[in-house]
């Protein structure tokens, strides 16, 4: 036989890379929506979530989403990292005062079954530059929305709180971006 | 070589969107085609594809010594002085490939002829390691493909055994692309998949998101210290961006090595007529300004030659000529700068009204699948299409 015996037919864009990344990291089912009505759909359609679940982990993720979301110190810095458009205020009231702190727009959420049973777990998820979103942290990027698949639990960890923190200024992020400069062309493959 | 009306898997769609395979159509055009496939016979797949490639890949390692200790030819390569001395430390020191693809005309009956080799950063592996062999069980499964047939694809099995030969367990290994390219990021999630698989632990940076430490040190987008680093990045790429001085110093090893640099430049192949000319799978080449060279091997290019960049992707920059006239010229000239190559031209043979390029992939030092594009223009491009294949019973 000259070809593989199997081949993990594995999601693209959802779950290759995990945030910690250990080996026996628990997987868990999990789907991404960009708002309660897509995920309200998807549950009538049958599956481990309801449309309870999708109204509880939707109101989570707004809330861990104005904890955790990376904080900027300008619009354009903000934009540069998450994309034109994609950015606005911070949503915490009296957060870091003076009132230019600025953080990338909710995009959607990642709802996941909760191991061992119980409240299903919530995750924001955030708009990257140049395509794609990624939880508060990074740590798991998503090529698209309405998809769902098996994802390391981890992805649902929360991320530290960045509200009422100094946010990043340029100086925290321009010790980057050192590569990439040269691509010809948007598809650097061959 | 047959190309094969067959039907398609009626729910095919249905599956690519659930497995994120969003690319399957391209540019408002279908990339994943498998209204026809290609048929081989097992005699013609072992003696013209696999075996060929594999010798061609040793032909191509014992090149990069021959560039290596000649520095007239370092300097054809086109990179920077500056890096050369990286470039050969990672082949002194042995440093492993992963994979490559070679790009083949092949017309069924002659032998195949080497078009060019992407052993840097080949894509289309999602749709060569992973789709392709799902069709193949889906259509075997139907009975649209009979038992006893076969495809020529241990390309996710070879890749996970590589993994697991030249790292040890539980090593961590980084994958970067640049962000914004679906294409590019489901080649890189293949690969991390075969590289968890072999017991790897897989970490995602986007390209541009790699920082550099206090200590010299690359750095992922949450700050972590890179070890290895799989970069989907052209090696002439980084040494021309701005982090290109701390690559041989931040103690990261890369996947594919610093010397593959060597092997993908399309400089390779007048070295390699050089060295072995003749050989039945390689097109007579030359370098551009090798004014005595082209005159001497008129004879060779009666049927026409290619003008192609030492960096090109994607057909970019490359001029077919024949009895002295542009047959047809690619119209992205994003590569016109670079220095120029011709080859023989080798016409792609025509089969249902498109032509064919085979795409032969290796991992280690060993060819082991295939996959086949198609276009309708001479030169494949952008908008070519994937077309499955099988080995008949």
């Amino acid at each position: 036989m000259k070809r593989s015996r199997a081949v993990s037919l594995g999601i693209l864009g959802a779950a290759a890379f995990g945030l910690a990344a250990c080996q026996q990291e628990e997987q868990t089912d999990a789907a991404a929506f960009p708002d309660i009505e897509s995920c309200t759909a998807a549950a009538a359609q049958g599956g481990w979530f309801t449309r309870e679940d999708c109204e509880t982990t939707f109101a989570d993720a707004q809330a861990v989403h104005a904890e955790t979301a990376p904080r900027y110190e300008s619009q354009e810095l903000c934009e540069q990292e998450h994309g034109a458009g994609n950015c606005g205020g911070d949503t915490v009231a009296g957060s870091g005062g003076g009132g230019s702190i600025f953080m990338p727009l909710l995009a959607g959420y990642l709802i996941g079954q909760a191991l061992g049973g119980g409240r299903a777990m919530a995750q924001p998820v955030v708009p990257k530059a140049g395509g794609g979103y990624a939880t508060p942290t990074g740590g798991t990027q998503l090529s698209r929305l309405n998809s769902t698949g098996k994802m390391g639990a981890t992805a649902f960890a929360k991320g530290p709180t960045t509200a009422g923190q100094p946010p990043m200024s340029r100086a925290a992020v321009a010790s980057r971006g050192g590569f990439g400069g040269s691509a010809a062309t948007r598809s650097v493959g061959s | 070589m047959d190309r094969i009306t067959l039907p398609e898997r009626p729910d095919w769609r249905a599956k690519a969107a659930e497995l994120g395979f969003t690319f399957a159509d391209m540019h408002g055009e279908p990339y994943w085609d498998e209204t026809s496939a290609y048929a081989f016979s097992l005699e013609e797949i072992e003696g013209r594809v696999e075996d060929p490639c594999t010798e061609l890949h040793a032909m191509c390692r014992e090149a990069v010594g021959k560039v290596l200790a000649d520095e007239a030819l370092m300097e054809r390569m086109g990179l920077p002085r500056l890096r050369w001395e990286f470039i050969r430390d990672s082949w002194e020191a042995g440093e492993p490939e992963v994979y490559g693809r070679f790009d083949l005309a092949y017309d069924g009956k002659g032998p195949a002829k080497l078009l060019e080799y992407n052993a840097d950063t080949p894509t289309s592996l999602y749709e060569s390691a992973s789709f392709q062999w799902l069709w193949y069980e889906d259509q075997l499964a139907a009975r649209v493909l009979p038992e006893g047939s076969d495809q020529f694809n241990r390309l996710h099995e070879a890749l996970v055994e590589r993994f697991a030969e030249i790292f040890p367990a539980d090593t961590d290994l980084h994958f970067a692309a640049m962000s914004g390219a679906p294409e590019d990021y489901a080649t890189v999630e293949t690969m991390a998949w075969a590289a968890r698989e072999a017991g790897m632990g897989a970490h995602y940076t986007d390209l541009e998101k790699i920082g550099i430490s206090e200590d010299g040190q690359f750095t992922d987008a949450d700050d972590r210290v890179i070890g290895t680093l799989f970069k989907l990045y052209p090696w002439e790429d980084l040494f021309a961006d701005e982090f290109s001085a701390h690559l041989a110093s931040a103690q990261c090893r890369f996947i594919e090595p610093p010397w593959k640099a060597l092997v993908s430049n399309k400089a390779i192949l007048p070295v390699l007529w050089q060295m072995f000319p003749g050989h039945p799978n390689l097109l007579p080449s030359f370098f551009a300004d090798d004014t005595k060279g082209l005159a001497d091997a008129a004879h060779l290019m009666l049927a026409g030659h290619v003008t192609k960049p030492i960096f090109s992707r994607e057909g970019a920059s490359v001029t077919i000529t024949t009895q002295g006239r542009v047959l047809e010229r690619a119209t992205n000239r994003e590569y016109d700068r670079h220095p120029m190559i011709v080859q023989a031209y080798a016409p792609l043979p025509v089969m249902g009204g498109f032509r064919p390029v085979i795409g032969a992939w290796v991992v280690g030092e060993t060819c082991v699948g295939l996959g086949v594009r198609e276009d309708r223009a001479l030169i494949t491009q952008d908008l070519s299409r994937f077309k499955p294949h099988f080995i008949e019973g």
